[in-house]
């Protein structure tokens, strides 16, 4: 398992997570979780991935995801998993 | 599994509280590289370096790519030079061919400093030591990204008087010989009182003699993140608060440590220790005096200063030291004036001083950093000066360091802009009264006593 999250900030609008869903079926990506909060017209957005069976480069993907993102107004983030469980799990 | 506020939380600090990794700084030991012919010397420098850190700035970037967080700076300490160059150097000239031969590694590896341009003198010179001194404006002037730290004292040894005497002239020279563009060799040129061996900071970061071979040592840095944590609890009395930044320092130490394996890992050289050191940046929100202004301090300087700066270095250390395996280097709040935007605020006013800054030097991480003074400040008085910090480190069994830049042409009220990290600063006042007949005496201070301490 090679654990991801993805993070995607921006104006809520129909089809955002259906465009980023579809790259994620294109490339191979399985969703283990996604959450979401709306604030006024905002959204907030965290998926956590697998990108064992993604045949594509780290580096591609983010780049990949930040067209994604820049296609439907959001800002999107690709990190490890990891950062997130050393700065809040002991 | 990760929460939505957690991840949120991280990349708000990361994209909006300036939370970066601020240094991987590979040590390298060029014991190994030792030889009497100067030639052959360099040859295994150059080769050494470019060998072993060959990898080092890609690596850095791509765990900055996959965790997400800035890495700003990949670096490399060396052992200090005057112990390497001890056989082949005759002459200050030697020296500097070897500080030529850093700056070409350096270059070819493509780090933008490489410390360990050093000699460690606490108790007294060789000639190979003085050599290097000696050599340290030349070196400086003729490299960009070599930087020099020359240690003067410490605890256990006491204070040679005779190299902080040399270092107030080696300082002036520096100025000099860089002063066409505002002195900025002496922004690379530190002396310390009981250095660390492992500090990745720059200009003071050189490989000990007690190191392995190779070592990956990380420094985090994030006075943002602190900052705006501290905000949440404004009013609240000091058992909240320094709660607040000791959990904070956790949380910011984790990232290092985890960018610390992890650079390790992939570059197969072993761990040695993260930095937990808050390093500011001139960038806005990047700030040490803001972090004691928001804790009520009206501006850094003012009454209070010192205690508040206390509590932050303290609860940096208590925060950081649960979230790494191993914590080292100078671990603390550091107090650079011209790269803080608030404290370069608080001297352009005058609530900021020298001697204020002095006193806050007892309780933070290092010592009277990145402090510009007029350009016609005397050797004696900068060593003067020095020698004002190396007793306070020395008695105080703590890191204490100057880099003070007298730059050329400048008067006390001038401002002076290094850019970049380096940021810019009002030229600091310095006392008119001398002490040419306290240094001029020479010697050493002896050791202080370590037991009836009041």
């Amino acid at each position: 398992m090679n654990r991801v999250v993805v993070t995607l900030v921006g104006k809520d609008h129909i089809g955002i997570i259906a465009t980023v869903c579809n790259y994620f079926a294109e490339n191979s990506i399985n969703i283990l979780d996604i959450k979401q909060t709306t604030v006024q017209e905002y959204i907030n957005m965290m998926m956590i991935v697998d990108l064992e069976k993604c045949t594509k480069q780290f580096s591609e993907i983010v780049c990949g995801l930040e067209d994604v993102g820049k296609k439907v107004g959001c800002i999107i983030r690709v990190q490890h998993e990891e950062i997130f469980d050393m700065m809040h799990r002991i | 599994m990760v929460e939505l506020n957690e991840v949120f939380e991280t990349n708000t600090m990361i994209c909006g509280e300036n939370l970066d990794v601020r240094t991987i700084t590979m040590g390298i030991s060029l014991l190994d590289c030792c030889d009497s012919d100067l030639d052959v010397l360099c040859g295994n420098i150059y080769g050494k370096i470019t060998e072993s850190a060959k990898d080092l700035v890609r690596v850095g970037d791509e765990i900055g790519l996959d965790f997400g967080i800035p890495v700003i700076n990949k670096r490399v300490s060396v052992t200090p030079i005057s112990i390497v160059g001890s056989s082949a150097c005759r002459t200050s000239g030697d020296f500097v061919r070897i500080a030529e031969t850093m700056e070409k590694a350096a270059c070819e590896i493509g780090v933008n400093f490489i410390g360990g341009f050093s000699a460690l003198v606490q108790k007294g010179m060789t000639a190979a030591d003085q050599m290097l001194i000696r050599s340290i404006p030349e070196a400086l002037s003729v490299t960009e990204r070599v930087c020099s730290s020359v240690s003067l004292a410490s605890t256990k040894t006491g204070i040679d008087m005779d190299a902080v005497k040399l270092m107030g002239s080696v300082i002036k020279e520096t100025a000099e010989a860089t002063g066409h563009r505002d002195s900025i060799g002496c922004a690379k040129l530190v002396v310390f009182c009981n250095p660390a061996d492992d500090n990745p900071f720059m200009a003071g970061a050189f490989h000990g003699v007690t190191e392995t071979d190779l070592v990956i040592n990380v420094g985090v840095s994030g006075p943002g993140v602190v900052k705006t944590a501290i905000s949440k609890v404004r009013g609240e009395n000091f058992e909240v608060l320094c709660e607040t930044i000791k959990k904070t320092a956790f949380k910011v130490t984790r990232v290092g440590q985890l960018v610390a394996k992890e650079a390790s890992r992939r570059l197969n050289v072993p761990f040695g220790i993260v930095d937990l050191s808050l390093a500011p940046t001139p960038a806005v929100g990047d700030s040490i005096g803001d972090i004691i202004q928001e804790m009520g301090i009206e501006y850094v300087g003012a009454p209070g200063t010192t205690a508040a700066l206390a509590i932050l270095n303290d609860q940096v250390k208590k925060g950081g030291v649960m979230a790494s395996s191993y914590v080292g280097g100078l671990s603390g709040a550091f107090i650079p004036v011209s790269e803080d935007r608030s404290m370069a605020y608080a001297a352009e006013i005058g609530a900021l001083t020298l001697e204020k800054l002095e006193a806050m030097t007892c309780v933070c991480s290092v010592g009277l950093d990145m402090v510009p003074v007029p350009g016609d400040t005397s050797a004696e008085t900068i060593s003067g000066i020095i020698a004002d910090e190396m007793a306070i480190g020395m008695i105080n069994q703590k890191t204490t360091a100057v880099r003070i830049i007298p730059v050329c042409g400048k008067r006390a009220g001038d401002t002076i802009e290094f850019g970049g990290l380096l940021g810019s600063s009002p030229i600091m006042p310095v006392s008119r009264y001398g002490c040419k007949a306290f240094i001029d005496r020479g010697g050493r201070i002896p050791a202080p006593i370590h037991s009836f301490k009041n």
